[in-house]
C-alpha cells in the first residue's frame, strides 16, 4: 500500500497541467428504486485546485463523489487518474490511488483518542502492539504540515464538530489521500469553524493536495474555490471559474428551468386565514440561531410556497408545525387554536397533514405493508379500532385496498412492503395515508424531490385538488419552477428569516427569487 | 406504466404471492440449515475429542428421546424456555434490547413461593394466586428500566443487566433470611403446600400444567402484535421509530409497556420453575436461562407463534447434550460449543438480513444530494 501511494505521490508532481488528475467520463447511475442518480456525467479534477461541486438536494453530487471513492459502482461510464483508466471497487481501492472522502458523518470512534482514530487500520505497532507514542508523533506532524491543529491525546467524545472534521482529515492524509473530497463538510460547523476550515483547505492546496468540495452554499464556493462544476437532476449542467461567474447566474444555474409540464390551475377560492405563524424562533441543539423572527399566514384554498437555499430554517419550520421539533418562542395557530408543541398526534388531529422532506427515513416504516403504512395516524380510532384496542383487519384492509385505488399505488397486494416500492409510488402512500382524511392544514415538504417526471406531475395534481377543497397548503420546495407554478403566494426565506413575500407571483422572475434567495436583496413582505 | 416502475409493482397478485409463500418456505429451510450446519461443526469437533465419537453424538441427537425422565427434562426446560423466549421476543419485537428477563424470572419464582407458603388459600385458587402474583411483579419490575428509558433515555440494557443482579440477590437474601426454615441443612424453603403447586402431567417426570400456560401465552403474545393496536404500535416503533414519532405513536408509553408485558411471561417462567418443577424455593434457581431466551428469541425470529418450537428445538440440544456429557464422557464444554455455533450462525445470518436491509435503504437514502 505504501509503496503505490508514494510513488504516485511523486508522479503527481510535475504534471502537465492540461492533463486532468481526474477524469468522470459519462457516468450514469440507475439506484435498485428506479431513481437515476447520475445520468452520462462528465466531470474534470485539475491537480492543486478546490474544486467545488454544487447542486440542489438531489442533484446526484454525492452520488458521483461515492462513485469516485468506490462506495458506488457506475452502471455505465469511465474514471481515469491522471490519464489512466482506473476501476474503483471499494474505498480501499480508492485509497490506494490516493482518494480520500470525509462523509458528513464522521466515522469515528468517539471512545478512542485522535492519534488512535487517524492510525485506525493501520497502526505503527512495537512488539505487536500499538506504539502510542508512535501513532502521536505522526499525528504531531501531519497537524503540523498542514496546519490542522489538535490534540493527539483528545478522546473524540470531548471534541467539537469541528476538531472532530478535523481528525477525518487527517486520517485521509495519513492514507496517504492526494484527493480529498468533502462532502457538504460546513454543514455542520459554526461561522467560526468554516473560516478555519477554509484556512486548512489553502494549506492542502499548498502542500500539493488537490481538494474536491460539495455544497450547496455559493457564498463557500466563492470563498474557497477555484473551478466549480454545477450539477441539476443528476447532470453537469457545465463547470466554470468562479472568478469568472456571478453568484447570481451560479444561483439560476442550479436552479434551472426544469421542464415540467403545464398544470391547469383553476382560480383560487380563498378562505380566512387557517394556519398563523407568530415570531418563531428556533434555537438547534447546537445552539445555531435557526429561525429568527417567522412570521406567516396561510388561509384556506391557497398555496403559499416557500423558497430558500436549503439550510436555511425551512425544514426545521415544517418540523416544528409538525410537531417533531419544539420552538424556543413564537406563537403558532390553527383555526384560532394554539398549536400543542411537540406533539404530532394532538396536531394531526388538529386537522395538520405532513409529507415529509425524506420519506424513507420518517415518511414510512420500510418493512411493514402498505396497510400498516396507510393506518398509521389512525389506527387507535374506529373503524380501525374496536373496544379495548382489537384492530380490525378487515377494516384496515379495505381501507388500503380504498387507497390504492385512489391513489394509483401501483403493487399486488396492501400486504407488500412498503420498501418495495418505487420513490413515486410509496410517495403516492404518503400522499394517500395525509390526504386521504381530508386535512386543515397541509405541510408538503420537497413533495417531488427524487421523482420523475410523470410521479413529480401526480403529486402536483393531488396538491391543487387539495387546494381546491379547501385546506391550506404550505408547500416548502427546492425547486423555484415547481414553486412557481404551485404557489398562490411565495416567501423567500434566507438565515432563518422571511425575507420577501410575493403576493402576486405574475410579476416575479426566477432571477429575483434568487437574489433573495442568496441573501443579496430583502425587503418587508 | 412508468419507466419507473420496479418489478414488484408489474407482478401480479398470484404470483407475488405465491413467492411469499416460496419465500417463508425458503426462511423456515434456512433455519433447519442452520441448525444442521452447526450439529455438522459439532460433529466434526467430536470426532477430535471423543474416542467413540458416533456412538457420543448419537447420545446428542436422540438423548432426550432414550428415557421417561430425560424426555420430562426436555418438555420441561422447552416450557421455561418458550415462556423466556416470549418475553425476548416482545422487547425485540419493539427494537428494545432490555436483557431483563433473568430478573423478572428471579422475582417471579420469589413472588409464586411466598405467595405459595405464607397465604392460606384452597386448592384451585391458590395456585392461580401463586401465578397472578408472578406475573404482577415481573410487569412491574419492567417498568423500571422501561421509565428510565423512555423518560431518560438511558440504556436499556445495562440498566436491565443491572436489574437483574438486583433481583438475583433480593431472591437469595429473602430465601437465606426468611423463607428458609431455621436449621435446614440446604438453603431451600419448606416443599410448597400441594394447593399451591401446578399439577404434573406425566407420571414420573416434572411436566405440569406451565406448559398450556406457555403455548396460552404463545397465542396471547401473537394475538397481541398482531390483532391489537398496541401490537401495531409496538411493531412500528420497532420498523422504524421517526416514522412513528411523525406518525404521532406514543413511543414512549410503547416502550414503556413493551419491557413491562414481557415481564409477565418470564416471570411466569420463574414461577413454574418453583411452583412446578422444584416445588420449593431452592438457591440459583435459574443458571441464566433468562439468556437462553434470548437464543429462542432469535431462532423463532422474534415471532410468537414459533417461539413454542424455538423452544422444544432448543431444549432438545440442551437435554440431548446432557445426555452425551453423562453417557458418552463428553464435556459439557462441546455441548456449549455447539450451542455457541448455532448462536453465531443465527446471528449471522439475522445479520446478513440487517446489512442487506440497511444497504438497500441506504442506497434509495441517500439518492444525490
Amino acid at each position: 500500500m505504501w509503496t503505490r501511494s508514494s510513488s504516485s505521490r511523486r508522479r503527481g508532481v510535475g504534471m502537465a497541467a492540461e492533463t486532468p488528475l481526474v477524469e468522470m467520463r459519462g457516468i450514469t447511475k440507475i439506484y435498485p428504486n428506479g431513481v437515476v442518480a447520475n445520468r452520462a456525467v462528465d466531470f474534470e479534477v485539475r491537480a492543486g485546485e478546490v474544486h467545488a461541486l454544487v447542486g440542489e438536494n438531489g442533484a446526484g453530487k454525492t452520488t458521483l463523489m461515492k462513485i469516485l471513492y468506490g462506495l458506488e459502482q457506475p452502471d455505465a461510464g469511465q474514471i481515469r487518474l491522471r490519464g489512466q483508466a482506473i476501476r474503483l471497487r471499494s474505498p480501499n481501492d480508492a485509497m490506494r490511488w490516493g482518494i480520500g472522502m470525509v462523509h458528513q458523518n464522521f466515522m469515528l470512534v468517539p471512545g478512542f483518542t485522535v492519534a488512535e482514530n487517524v492510525v485506525l487500520g493501520r497502526e505503527p505497532a512495537r512488539r505487536g502492539l500499538l506504539d502510542r507514542r508512535e501513532a502521536a508523533r505522526i499525528v504531531r506532524d501531519l497537524s503540523a504540515a498542514y496546519g490542522l491543529k489538535v490534540e493527539p491525546e483528545a478522546r473524540i467524545e470531548e471534541l467539537p464538530v469541528g476538531l472532530r472534521q478535523r481528525v477525518e482529515i487527517l486520517k485521509a492524509l495519513y492514507r496517504g489521500a492526494e484527493i480529498l473530497i468533502l462532502d457538504e463538510p460546513t454543514a455542520v460547523l459554526t461561522p467560526q469553524e468554516v473560516q478555519e476550515l477554509f484556512r486548512a483547505i489553502r494549506t492542502l492546496i499548498a502542500q500539493g493536495k488537490t481538494v474536491i468540495f460539495i455544497t450547496h452554499k455559493l457564498r463557500e464556493v466563492r470563498a474557497v474555490a477555484d473551478r466549480v462544476t454545477v450539477m441539476r437532476q443528476g447532470r453537469t449542467v457545465g463547470t466554470f471559474r468562479v472568478e469568472e461567474i456571478s453568484e447570481e447566474e451560479l444561483a439560476a444555474r442550479m436552479v434551472g428551468r426544469s421542464a415540467l409540464p403545464v398544470i391547469e390551475k383553476p382560480l383560487p377560492r380563498i378562505g380566512p386565514p387557517v394556519l398563523t405563524v407568530q415570531g418563531l424562533h428556533y434555537v438547534d441543539e447546537v445552539g445555531r440561531h435557526v429561525l429568527r423572527g417567522v412570521s406567516l399566514e396561510v388561509h384556506a384554498g391557497e398555496i403559499v410556497g416557500i423558497a430558500g437555499v436549503e439550510g436555511n430554517g425551512q425544514s426545521e419550520l415544517v418540523e416544528i408545525l409538525a410537531g417533531l421539533r419544539v420552538p424556543t418562542a413564537g406563537e403558532i395557530w390553527v383555526d384560532g387554536q394554539p398549536l400543542p408543541w411537540g406533539d404530532p398526534r394532538r396536531i394531526r388531529q388538529m386537522g395538520v397533514a405532513h409529507i415529509p422532506e425524506d420519506r424513507f427515513r420518517n415518511g414510512a416504516a420500510l418493512t411493514a405493508s402498505i396497510a400498516e403504512n396507510l393506518i398509521a395516524d389512525r389506527y387507535f380510532a374506529p373503524p380501525f379500532s374496536r373496544r379495548v384496542g382489537w384492530l380490525d383487519l378487515k377494516a384496515v384492509q379495505q381501507h388500503a385496498q380504498r387507497c390504492m385505488a385512489a391513489y394509483d399505488i401501483r403493487a399486488p397486494d396492501p400486504q407488500t412492503p412498503a420498501g418495495a416500492l418505487s420513490g413515486g409510488n410509496l410517495q403516492r402512500v404518503i400522499l394517500a395515508r395525509e390526504l386521504s382524511r381530508r386535512p386543515r392544514v397541509l405541510l408538503a415538504a420537497q413533495p417531488t424531490r427524487g421523482l420523475d417526471v410523470g410521479a413529480t406531475e401526480v403529486v402536483h395534481r393531488f396538491l391543487i385538488q387539495q387546494r381546491q377543497e379547501g385546506t391550506a397548503i404550505l408547500l416548502v420546495s427546492a425547486d423555484l419552477s415547481e414553486l412557481l407554478t404551485l404557489s398562490d403566494r411565495l416567501a423567500v426565506m434566507h438565515n432563518g428569516e422571511i425575507v420577501a413575500l410575493f403576493e402576486d407571483l405574475r410579476e416575479v422572475t426566477e432571477e429575483e427569487i434568487g437574489l433573495y434567495m442568496l441573501g443579496l436583496k430583502r425587503r418587508e413582505g | 406504466m412508468p419507466p419507473e416502475a420496479l418489478p414488484i409493482e408489474r407482478a401480479d397478485r398470484a404470483a407475488v404471492q405465491a413467492a411469499r409463500r416460496r419465500q417463508l418456505f425458503l426462511d423456515g429451510l434456512r433455519t433447519l440449515g442452520t441448525v444442521g450446519a452447526a450439529l455438522g461443526v459439532g460433529f466434526l469437533i467430536t470426532l477430535l475429542v471423543s474416542p467413540r465419537p458416533l456412538s457420543a453424538y448419537a447420545a446428542l441427537l436422540t438423548g432426550p428421546l432414550t428415557s421417561r425422565n430425560r424426555f420430562g427434562n426436555w418438555i420441561e426446560d422447552a416450557t421455561s424456555l418458550a415462556l423466556l423466549g416470549l418475553a425476548l421476543a416482545l422487547v425485540f419485537q419493539a427494537r428494545q434490547f432490555s436483557l431483563l428477563a433473568e430478573g423478572q424470572l428471579y422475582l417471579g419464582a420469589l413472588v409464586a413461593g411466598i405467595l405459595a407458603l405464607h397465604l392460606p388459600l384452597p386448592s384451585g385458587i391458590h395456585a392461580a394466586v401463586a401465578l397472578l402474583g408472578a406475573a404482577a411483579v415481573g410487569f412491574l419490575y419492567g417498568l423500571i428500566p422501561g421509565a428510565l428509558k423512555a423518560y431518560l433515555n438511558a440504556s436499556e440494557l445495562v440498566s436491565s443487566l443491572m436489574l437483574n443482579v438486583v433481583a438475583q440477590r433480593l431472591y437469595e437474601l429473602l430465601l437465606t433470611y426468611w423463607l428458609k426454615p431455621p436449621g435446614a441443612g440446604y438453603t431451600w424453603s419448606d416443599l410448597f403446600p400441594g394447593s399451591a403447586v401446578l399439577a404434573r402431567l406425566l407420571p414420573g417426570t416434572r411436566v405440569n400444567a406451565a406448559l398450556f400456560i406457555a403455548l396460552g401465552l404463545a397465542l396471547l403474545t401473537w394475538l397481541l402484535l398482531y390483532r391489537t393496536s398496541f401490537g401495531y404500535e409496538l411493531r412500528m416503533v420497532g420498523a422504524n421509530p421517526e416514522f412513528a414519532r411523525y406518525a404521532g405513536i406514543p413511543i414512549r408509553r410503547v416502550v414503556l409497556l413493551t419491557m413491562a408485558f414481557s415481564g409477565i411471561p418470564a416471570a411466569l417462567a420463574g414461577a413454574h420453575l418453583a411452583l412446578g418443577i422444584h416445588q420449593r424455593l431452592i438457591l440459583n434457581i435459574s443458571i441464566g436461562l433468562g439468556f437462553e431466551g434470548i437464543v429462542v428469541a432469535l431462532l423463532a425470529r422474534n415471532n410468537p407463534a414459533l417461539v413454542p418450537l424455538a423452544a422444544l428445538l432448543y431444549s432438545y440440544l440442551r437435554v440431548g447434550g446432557d445426555v452425551m456429557e453423562r453417557t458418552a464422557a463428553v464435556g459439557s464444554d462441546l455441548v456449549r460449543l455447539i450451542q455457541g455455533f448455532i448462536i453465531l450462525f443465527l446471528t449471522a445470518e439475522a445479520l446478513a438480513a440487517w446489512a442487506q436491509r440497511r444497504f438497500t435503504s441506504r442506497r434509495s437514502n441517500h439518492v444525490g444530494a
